[in-house]
């Protein structure tokens, strides 16, 4: 989840709450879904919460949610824009894969150093939000008077390009460097490059935006170093390139939300595609029809007209009331800021906050239902007490396992006609190599118990009932799922016979009749080894685990052991 | 009157007139002496003979003292091989020779260090001179002689023999046992011995004996071999007793794969497929076809709830969405993929509200394995499906469950997930710290989950780890010690049964 650091002293000057304590704060603010996490190095409050409301990303967002809980601030904001000057024009060389733009012109910022850092803050979380890693939507922002905009229209405006380069196109310096680059360089050997490269380098051509001197930003890598933004800057320039236009409009907005509670004023910018001409940011307020009965209904308290408008007032909504006889609905209308209203239910999720969901009175249901225990889980339950009363521990062990602990070290290979010998379920790209697949049989991990626990005292009787699966294109899910009994004796006169009359005495209790007759199996001794076949048919093994398979378990005593399917005992 | 064997026979050896040691008894009845002494505290706690005691100097004859009592003083040997070698001219016998003949070997030191003190003669210059004295008189031979028959030698001598550690003196408390006016006439009335018996067998059940038998005493309090039984797994515990609880709130108990795909881990709960829980929790892809069947008609549904939102002013997400990544087979990251099964009518048929289903399962994640965090882990789900629930019913349901394991004063934390709306991070008090912790995530379904499942009603759900519920009652701080194959069998033994 995001996680916002908060200058406490930003928050009480942008809230104009001098008289709040940290505390305070917290508590304010988990009521409205931001947990504190802990204090940064220089005291800044680490704040989680879910990455639905990302116009908090930045203390501005932060202050602007609490001025409004506070009823300081009401209603829809939506800051004063200046007709534009500037035009992004995009090009038809701009690449397939990465088409859409969109911008805005920041003028009159005053950037101290805690304001740059909220806002580099701001563009990273987006980015790792929203942007997806970038790959959906990358933020630049430039210092506006380092650029040099061609010509453009009639009465003097300014331009910039997105278009598409040659890898080893034009040169230029980015960020954090001091030699010009060609973009394949900066892919090949700028630290940043390396890391965003896979984004963009299976592309012909790199996305890039121009203006008059030439490149300046190589989107969604990095920007040139000449329009580089320091506290000195108080025009900026904000460009998004992504695969989503609404994606990055969206960003777009939160961005100028954050500079605009700085003071500063936007600027639109027009967007030229080859076919369409877009004007932006798109400021634009969404209206959604929210009914009074869901509100209460939803709350499960009863509300007066005026208290609900109050209450989307202090989420920053704005409720038009509408009655039709005995029904009442709102008109709400939502800021552009807002990325999470998809229904009319989060908005009412809003109103929830603002009442403070802590302040409801929980309530049991006056529903009525009979309760009960699946027929599978109940019948693990009795043969894992079944095992109990023989004596055995029951362990419960992971599924993943390796191949070598499941085929190799059990002396057994996949796809064989043995017990454990089922075709693996692997994992696509395993992040470990102690868990690459599912476990065909449980006993590779009794064995695994019984190694890591040799410095334990002896007898060591242990017992599993879980899960097994062996890859299978008869199943929908190509998985063949099944639950299975495995059980161990290990002590230093354990025999043949020590896993036989547990076995038998575990049968009896189900009225199951088992029979043993020879088999072979890698994994037990020959001669001592024997299918598992209940009420006629073959379901599992038995035997005395091979002395090789022993000593590669580190083990020093003699084991006896079983496995079968555990619908044998239905 | 019925005694024990051993009484009998104490009783019967002890006189009335004269007192007898227990050694005496002992050796008269054949029983050892630690076993008369029992027998006649006994006796004499029923009054029927009376203890008593002194304290008794006695002197022993060490083993080595015993040796030379039964064959000879070392320097007495040498005494004699020298008179018998010595003769004529020659006074003196050469050491090595007198050694030889006497046959000392390592005694031989015993017998020089002790030759010219006894007045047998002199050693000198590798010469023994003998004097002429009769070996057979020595006064020593005749102290541990004297030791030996019980008698005692006089001071000096037994110094001498005690610093040739040949005797040790000792004090030792001795008991004498004399028979009372009660014994006396008890024996005259007649005493008959009953048998004692270690072990209560069967042949003594079925033949009535154990009717004239006295069972020893056990020392009760002595310690006994230790004994494991088995135990059912402690997450296993943990797990029935939350099932328990679940069935008695009404809830129902779901089942289903563990390998799933995608449309039902995933797009069933309105996770757009670029959201980075999608990628983030990284769940376990699996090597394995597309999942051939999925109702076309609900896949139709999801997509579009994806893609164009549900209801008349709801809107999807600026994602994209397609067929081949939601018939992808996972290993399910949570068990609300049960839950989309269910609630969809595919698991058991159309469900009437109002319903309770919860699981106890297992579930899979991507996530760094530490003390906390396992690969592997089970995730309790519940839900309720009823018409107009509210959030308060939500909240009551919560603080009942949590109550049954002693955790109160619920706090909800407005959250965000994808599927629930409104959505709550659950704390509530540890119950022995006092700390406020996160305990669950819930809310309430999506309209865009419920109505492409064919849901018109209201469903609440929640969701918890099992292993954090456990180590919250345990006070377990590394999971790892429990679930999987590096658990620690100690452990899983000796952890107290929680009911």
């Amino acid at each position: 989840m995001p996680v916002v650091n908060v200058d406490p002293d930003e928050l009480r000057r942008l809230t104009g709450h001098d008289e709040k304590s940290d505390e305070a704060f917290k508590e304010d603010l988990f009521a409205l879904g931001l947990e504190f996490e802990g204090e940064t190095e220089d005291g800044q409050l680490q704040l989680e919460f879910g990455p639905d409301r990302l116009d908090r990303l930045s203390v501005e967002g932060v202050a602007r949610s609490l001025r409004y809980q506070y009823g300081d601030d009401r209603g829809v904001y939506v800051p004063n824009t200046n007709d534009p000057d500037w035009t992004v024009v995009v090009d038809d060389s701009v690449p397939d894969e990465r088409p859409y733009v969109t911008g805005a012109v920041i003028r009159g910022v005053d950037l101290d150093d805690d304001a740059l850092d909220s806002l580099i803050q701001l563009q990273e979380k987006l980015h790792a939000t929203m942007g997806r890693k970038r790959a959906k939507g990358a933020i630049g922002i430039h210092d506006l008077t380092m650029l040099k905009g061609a010509g453009y229209g009639d009465d003097g405006g300014n331009s910039v390009t997105y278009r598409g380069v040659d890898p080893e196109g034009d040169r230029f310096v980015p960020l954090d460097a001091d030699r010009e680059m060609t973009p394949a360089d900066v892919l090949e050997s700028h630290p940043t490059g390396e890391t965003y490269a896979p984004l963009v380098d299976e592309y012909d051509r790199y996305p890039a935006i121009y203006d008059e001197l030439g490149l300046f930003s190589f989107p969604p890598v990095i920007n040139g170093r000449r329009t580089e933004v320091s506290t000195d800057s108080r025009e900026l320039f904000v460009e998004l390139t992504g695969t989503d236009q609404w994606t990055i409009d969206r960003m777009c907005n939160v961005i100028c939300y954050a500079l605009d509670a700085r003071g500063a004023t936007v600027e639109e910018v027009t967007v030229e595609y080859p076919d369409e001409r877009l004007v932006r940011p798109n400021f634009e307020v969404d209206e959604k029809t929210v009914a009074h009965e869901r509100i209460e209904g939803m709350l499960g308290v009863d509300l007066d007209v005026e208290e609900a408008v109050d209450l989307f007032e202090r989420s920053g909504l704005d409720a038009d009331p509408e009655a039709d006889g005995e029904t009442v609905t709102y008109e709400v209308s939502i800021p552009p800021y807002r990325t999470d209203v998809l229904h009319p239910l989060d908005l009412i999720d809003d109103v929830g906050r603002a009442y403070g969901f802590n302040d409801l009175d929980p309530s049991y249901p006056d529903v009525s239902t009979v309760g009960g225990r699946h027929e599978r889980s109940v019948h693990e339950s009795a043969v894992r007490t079944s095992l109990v009363g023989l004596g055995f521990e029951d362990l419960l062990n992971f599924h993943m396992i390796s191949e070598a602990e499941n085929y190799d070290r059990m002396g057994i290979g996949p796809g064989t006609d043995v017990v454990g010998g089922g075709a693996p379920v692997t994992i696509t790209e395993p992040y470990s190599e102690d868990y690459t697949m599912l476990r065909t049989w449980a006993l590779p991990s009794l064995l695994m118990v019984l190694e890591n626990n040799t410095h334990r005292a002896y007898p060591q009787d242990l017992a599993e009932v879980g899960l097994a699966a062996a890859a299978d294109d008869g199943e929908n899910t190509g998985v063949a799922e099944r639950r299975t009994v495995a059980g161990a004796v290990a002590r230093h006169d354990a025999t043949y016979e020590d896993a036989k009359s547990r076995l038998a005495a575990l049968c009896h209790d189900f009225d199951a009749d088992l029979a043993t007759p020879a088999t072979t199996h890698p994994t037990f001794i020959d001669g001592r080894a024997a299918d598992v076949v209940i009420d006629g048919e073959t379901v599992g093994v038995i035997g005395e685990v091979h002395p090789r398979v022993l000593v590669e378990h580190d083990l020093e005593l003699p084991v006896a052991a079983f496995e079968f399917r555990l619908d044998a005992l239905a | 009157m019925r005694l024990p064997e051993s009484q009998v026979a104490v009783l019967e050896a002890a006189s009335a007139t004269e007192q007898r040691t227990i050694e005496q008894v002992s050796e008269a009845t054949g029983l050892k002496p630690e076993t008369v002494t029992g027998a006649a505290f006994d006796l004499e706690d029923a009054g029927l003979i009376e203890v008593s005691e002194r304290t008794d100097a006695s002197t022993e004859l060490t083993d080595e003292g015993h040796r030379y009592h039964e064959a000879e003083l070392p320097e007495v040997s040498l005494h004699r091989a020298a008179l018998d070698g010595a003769g004529g001219d020659d006074p003196g016998v050469d050491i090595g020779r007198a050694v030889a003949k006497s046959e000392l070997g390592d005694r031989a030191n015993i017998a020089l260090s002790n030759y010219e003190r006894s007045g047998y003669g002199t050693v000198s210059n590798g010469v023994v001179v003998p004097d002429e004295v009769d070996p057979g008189a020595d006064e020593v031979t005749a102290a541990l002689a004297a030791v030996a028959d019980g008698d005692t030698p006089g001071d000096d001598l037994l110094d001498l023999l005690e610093r040739r550690d040949l005797v040790v003196r000792q004090e030792r408390t001795v008991r004498s046992v004399t028979l009372t006016d009660e014994g006396v006439t008890a024996l005259m009335e007649g005493v008959e011995a009953a048998e004692t018996v270690d072990r209560l067998t069967p042949e003594l059940l079925t033949s009535d004996e154990w009717q004239d038998v006295e069972f020893a005493d056990y020392n009760v309090e002595a310690d006994a071999p230790e004994r494991r039984g088995g135990k059912v797994h402690i997450l296993r515990q943990t797990a029935e007793r939350v099932k328990d609880t679940l069935v008695g709130m009404g809830f129902r108990e779901m089942d289903g794969p563990h390998a799933d795909s995608e449309f039902w881990i995933n797009d069933c709960l309105f996770m757009p497929q670029d959201h980075p829980a999608r990628t983030h929790w990284d769940q376990f892809a699996l090597d394995v076809p597309p999942m051939g069947e999925i109702p076309a008609d609900l896949l139709d549904r999801v997509r579009s709830a994806h893609l164009a939102g549900v209801g008349d002013d709801g809107q999807g997400y600026h994602s994209p969405w397609t067929e081949e990544v939601a018939r992808g087979v996972d290993l399910r990251g949570h068990t609300t993929s049960l839950s989309m099964r269910y609630l969809s009518g595919h698991e058991i048929g159309d469900l009437e509200p109002p319903e309770r289903f919860f699981s106890v399962e297992k579930v899979y994640r991507n996530d760094t394995l530490d003390p906390t965090h396992l690969l592997e882990f089970f995730q309790i789900e519940g839900w309720v499906m009823a018409e107009n629930l509210s959030v308060r019913d939500l909240m009551g349901t919560f603080e009942e469950f949590y109550a049954q394991f002693g955790i109160t004063d619920l706090r909800f934390k407005p959250h965000y997930n994808p599927y629930t709306e409104p959505s709550f991070e659950l704390f509530g008090e540890h119950p022995e710290t006092g700390d406020l912790i996160e305990i669950g995530n819930s809310g309430m379904f999506r309209e865009e989950v419920l109505r492409p499942l064919g849901v018109e009603c209201d469903v609440m759900a929640w969701g918890l780890a099992l292993e954090r519920l456990l180590m919250l009652m345990y006070g377990f701080d590394d999971i790892r010690d429990v679930h999987g194959t590096l658990c620690d069998l100690d452990l899983l033994r000796n952890t107290e049964v929680l009911h």
